[in-house]
């Protein structure tokens, strides 16, 4: 851990008591001679957000697409805490990979296309999910993808429209429902609010907040965007160039912060 | 000294049962290995023979491979004995095998159809092949083979029970027709090929041997005797045959199983057995022909 | 049996065959003969599909089917593959090609020189309607070059590696009775080079020219030039059990080399087959170039270009179609007719966007 840790346990009690969630060690990745991640640890604790930021190039969605066990690192570890899941996931294959991911994690990514099945019914992309789970009751089917599009704040009398005939933001709520209608263990959030109108990216986060405020998921959300990272995050990670430089509370990263580099992001000189 | 000809055979047109033994090795070989893992595809060469591709080539290499002089061989297509292919089919075999022609179900060793499975019942010591169009369940979600081989192997049919969702949500119904996905040995999905939904049942622990073969796309699969065949429904929605129990034959008067639809001038519809040698049997026996009827799957157009 | 006296399938099948034979008329040695001397160029296409080299069996089959080139390959491919494998010939080396033409459209002229040979490339187009007014079409005799042309010619590309314009790519050592055989195995992916090379070469010259021409107008993502063209003959070198490598003849081959031009130098594609068949070559080079990272799907992906330009199992699918499929439409009929009769009513909400065409849907498993 880097200069940031002794900064850590101030006021959170709940956070350190606690198992992590997940926990990632000395993560690095390379694409040829670019460095994409360096040496990055990261840490998870239940029900906690933890929004990572940083510019494009950062290696923040780098990070992510390990988290979500869709690519592997050159060297590094990786935990989450579900029962029967020991050791390093990186040493899954390309099966147990899709097991884990299919029930325990969710991800929302930018770009819809990349988590929907465009011409399916919306019900339908979330109902998959539960299907690969072993769900074999259609009332339960459409029981429970009705329910997690309800939790997403979803209009239920479109629930069997395709997602290609939505806007952008109930795409998202598409895309949400389809993360969380498994009870995830992480859910992990790529930009997700990037792209769309100011007004509907309010609404989305408030649908965001209050999931979290009910259920308690635990999140790691992945921004550009400052503000959506402050609205969302209790801790967060400061990234440049493959390598976190700062970790800490929200509250201290934004009011406080000790590198230069994030001073430098907080007071948008960059 | 030994003469070369004493150590040669003459010289033939061509081999026993027109494959040449290196083909009908490779043949035992995947047909074993494809009874040996229920369901699973496996690949062949699937050499090229006197008949165009998509005209029952699968079918045909694994009977070639099968039949011996001993053999009584039926061949039918949409059920009927004396559909063209069929003929073309069955005549080709007697001519390079020496093997008996049969219409009977009950006397046949060997049984090639496509899309039908006869409606007596298939015994221990009678092998059905069926012609495969295409062998591949997940074609209409992933019509890349090296993708659906992947898929197979991970057991990842998320994307076929979402078509019978989307199916459900938007018609009420399940629509799939014929060839309807099935679960083999309770890990391989697989086409029966365009069988109706009528015949599957007679699939699941059967008493005789399946061989499923396309030979164009050179996948060979197979339901072993007494393995289980179940087709892919939700647990609260039954899976419907189609609604033919009630149906009589307008030829035969029989009644209960499978039907051609004949559409009359009148505007109405005619119909008649689709297992054609047993609407045959069943004039002859009303004509007080001595004629043997074997058991049937169906009795009184329900599955027994 | 009055049930089987209305379908008479037994019968009907043996006239129709009749009937199309009888357009035919009788078949003899002389017409072979006469296939094989006046349609060469057709000869050669239908031996590299067919992948057999055998002039004379190539013209009887072009007979035997009255020119259906598809029915044509289809027979010569049934018979091919109930004869033996007797020997495995050596490599054919570029080098040792008896050459009759070889150009190449990168350079202006080449080690060895352009050799244009036979062509039709610069002639005008005209129907010769005077043949058919009973005046024979006479061809004009040839006047030999001044200086013969060798017969053997260096390989453009070695040069091009020797200048260190084009990767020299890492030889595999393969025993050649170790090369896999696309006749006795199938195609799987990624598909092995030789798989790839055995593949294109049997492929149809239509179904190649189609997706190639595609790549070559932009589909694809590399533009050829022609780096070399070769019609050749190559000797068949065998070796006999007691260890003596001897000629057991010419086959007539083509071959092409297609070259795009990347940062980092040349890169080439190839394609060859038996006969002369340049269409073939240059189209199939072109596919080779482009498969390379080509996205799953594309028109000049390595399975989709392979699986179908293959002529016997593409033709013979397509004419299936005309086989009877009454059963499955029954099938089907009753789950359309069964669906109309309910509401469509899922346990949930109206679907009322659902009714939406969404043509993925409408497809069925495996039919």
């Amino acid at each position: 851990m880097s200069a940031t840790s002794e900064i850590l346990p101030l006021d959170a009690p709940r956070l350190l008591t606690a198992t992590p969630v997940l926990q990632m060690e000395s993560v690095s990745r390379r694409f040829g001679d670019v460095v994409a991640l360096e040496d990055v640890s990261a840490t998870v604790y239940p029900g906690e957000v933890l929004g990572i930021m940083g510019e494009s190039g950062s290696g923040k969605s780098t990070l992510l697409r390990l988290m979500n066990l869709e690519d592997s690192p050159d060297k590094g570890d990786y935990r989450l805490d579900i029962p029967g899941a020991a050791g390093n996931l990186f040493d899954l294959d390309r099966y147990g990979r899709r097991m884990l991911r299919a029930r325990h994690i969710g991800i929302v990514y930018q770009n819809p296309h990349l988590g929907l099945l465009m011409r399916n019914s919306s019900s339908g992309n979330v109902a998959e999910r539960l299907l690969i789970a072993g769900e074999r009751r259609f009332s339960e089917l459409r029981a429970r993808a009705g329910d997690a599009l309800a939790a997403s704040e979803f209009p239920l009398e479109r629930m069997d429209a395709p997602p290609i005939e939505l806007s952008g933001g109930m795409q998202q709520r598409v895309q949400l429902a389809k993360a969380i209608a498994l009870e995830p263990v992480l859910l992990l959030l790529d930009e997700p609010t990037t792209g769309l109108d100011v007004s509907v990216q309010a609404l989305v986060l408030d649908t965001l907040k209050r999931l979290q405020r009910d259920r308690a998921i635990t999140m790691v959300l992945v921004s550009h965007d400052l503000g959506v990272i402050r609205t969302m995050a209790d801790r967060v990670m400061v990234m440049r160039r493959g390598r976190v430089v700062e970790e800490g509370l929200a509250d201290q990263i934004f009011q406080d912060p000790q590198h230069e580099y994030t001073q430098a992001l907080v007071h948008a000189k960059l | 000294m030994t003469a070369l000809s004493e150590l040669t055979r003459p010289w033939a047109a061509m081999s026993y049962g027109f494959l040449d033994a290196s083909a009908k090795r490779e043949m035992r070989r995947k047909m074993l290995k494809a009874i040996a893992v229920p369901g699973c595809q496996m690949v062949y060469a699937s050499r090229e023979v006197p008949m165009a591709r998509g005209w029952g080539t699968g079918g045909l290499q694994v009977t070639l491979t099968l039949v011996n002089p001993a053999s009584v061989v039926k061949v039918i297509d949409q059920g009927a004995d004396d559909s063209v292919n069929a003929v073309s089919i069955r005549k080709f075999l007697a001519r390079v095998s020496g093997a008996r022609e049969t219409w009977d179900t009950l006397e046949a060793t060997i049984l090639q159809s496509r899309h039908r499975i006869p409606e007596e019942l298939m015994r221990e010591d009678q092998i059905l092949v069926l012609q495969v169009p295409n062998p591949e369940p997940l074609r209409p979600v992933e019509p890349n083979m090296s993708v659906a081989r992947e898929m197979h192997a991970d057991a990842d049919y998320g994307r076929l029970w979402l078509i019978l969702y989307e199916q459900m949500v938007r018609s009420g119904r399940i629509m799939q027709g014929a060839a309807y996905p099935s679960l083999v040995n309770g890990r391989h999905v697989i086409t029966p090929s365009p069988i109706p939904r009528w015949d599957v049942p007679k699939l699941h622990m059967a008493h005789h041997l399946t061989f499923l073969s396309a030979g164009r796309e050179k996948r060979i699969f197979a339901v072993p005797p007494f393995t289980s065949v179940e087709p892919l429904v939700f647990s609260d929605v039954p899976y419907k045959v189609e609604e033919h129990g009630d149906l009589t034959c307008h030829r035969s008067g029989v009644k209960g199983y499978f039907m051609n639809e004949i559409p009359q001038d009148d505007g109405s519809s005619a119909f008649e057995l689709s297992d054609s040698n047993l609407g045959i049997k069943a004039i002859q026996a009303r004509d007080g022909e001595p004629v043997k009827i074997g058991e049937t799957w169906y009795n009184s157009g329900a599955m027994q | 049996m009055a049930y089987v006296a209305t379908r008479g399938g037994e019968s009907a099948i043996v006239q129709s065959e009749r009937l199309y034979r009888a357009g035919l008329g009788a078949i003899d040695a002389d017409r072979v003969a006469e296939v094989g001397s006046a349609l060469p160029w057709l000869v050669d296409r239908v031996m590299g599909e067919a992948s057999l080299y055998e002039p004379e069996s190539a013209a009887l089959a072009l007979a035997q089917t009255g020119g259906d080139l598809y029915e044509t390959v289809l027979l010569l491919r049934a018979w091919r593959t109930t004869q033996p494998r007797l020997a495995i010939a050596e490599p054919v080396l570029q080098e040792n090609l008896f050459t009759h033409r070889r150009i190449s459209a990168a350079f202006k002229d080449i080690p060895g020189g352009q050799i244009l040979g036979p062509t039709l490339d610069y002639s005008h187009r005209i129907l010769a309607t005077s043949v058919l007014e009973g005046n024979p079409f006479m061809p004009e005799p040839v006047a030999p070059a001044d200086e013969p042309a060798p017969a053997r010619q260096p390989s453009l590309a070695a040069w091009q590696k020797a200048q260190g314009l084009v990767a020299d790519p890492p030889r595999e050592e393969v025993a050649p009775k170790d090369i896999p055989d696309l006749t006795r195995e199938a195609l799987l992916f990624p598909a092995p080079r030789a798989h790839v090379l055995q593949s294109l070469a049997r492929a149809d010259t239509g179904g190649v020219l189609t997706l190639g021409y595609s790549a070559m107008r932009g589909y694809g993502n590399a533009h050829p030039t022609v780096n070399e063209l070769r019609l050749a003959e190559a000797e068949v070198c065998v070796r006999h059990p007691r260890g003596t490598v001897f000629s057991a003849g010419r086959v007539k081959v083509s071959q092409a080399e297609v070259a795009a031009k990347e940062a980092e130098g040349i890169r080439l594609g190839f394609a060859a087959t038996l006969g002369w068949n340049e269409i073939k070559v240059i189209s199939a080079a072109t596919l080779d170039l482009n498969a390379p990272g080509a996205a799953k799907g594309s028109p000049v992906e390595e399975e989709f270009v392979l699986y179908h330009t293959e002529p016997v199992e593409a033709s013979g699918f397509c004419i299936h179609f005309k086989l009877p499929h009454y059963v499955t439409f029954q099938s089907s009929l009753d789950a359309i007719r069964n669906a109309k009769t309910k509401d469509a009513v899922p346990a949930k909400p109206t679907p009322t966007a659902a009714k939406t065409k969404t043509r993925e849907l409408e497809k069925e498993p495996a039919e």
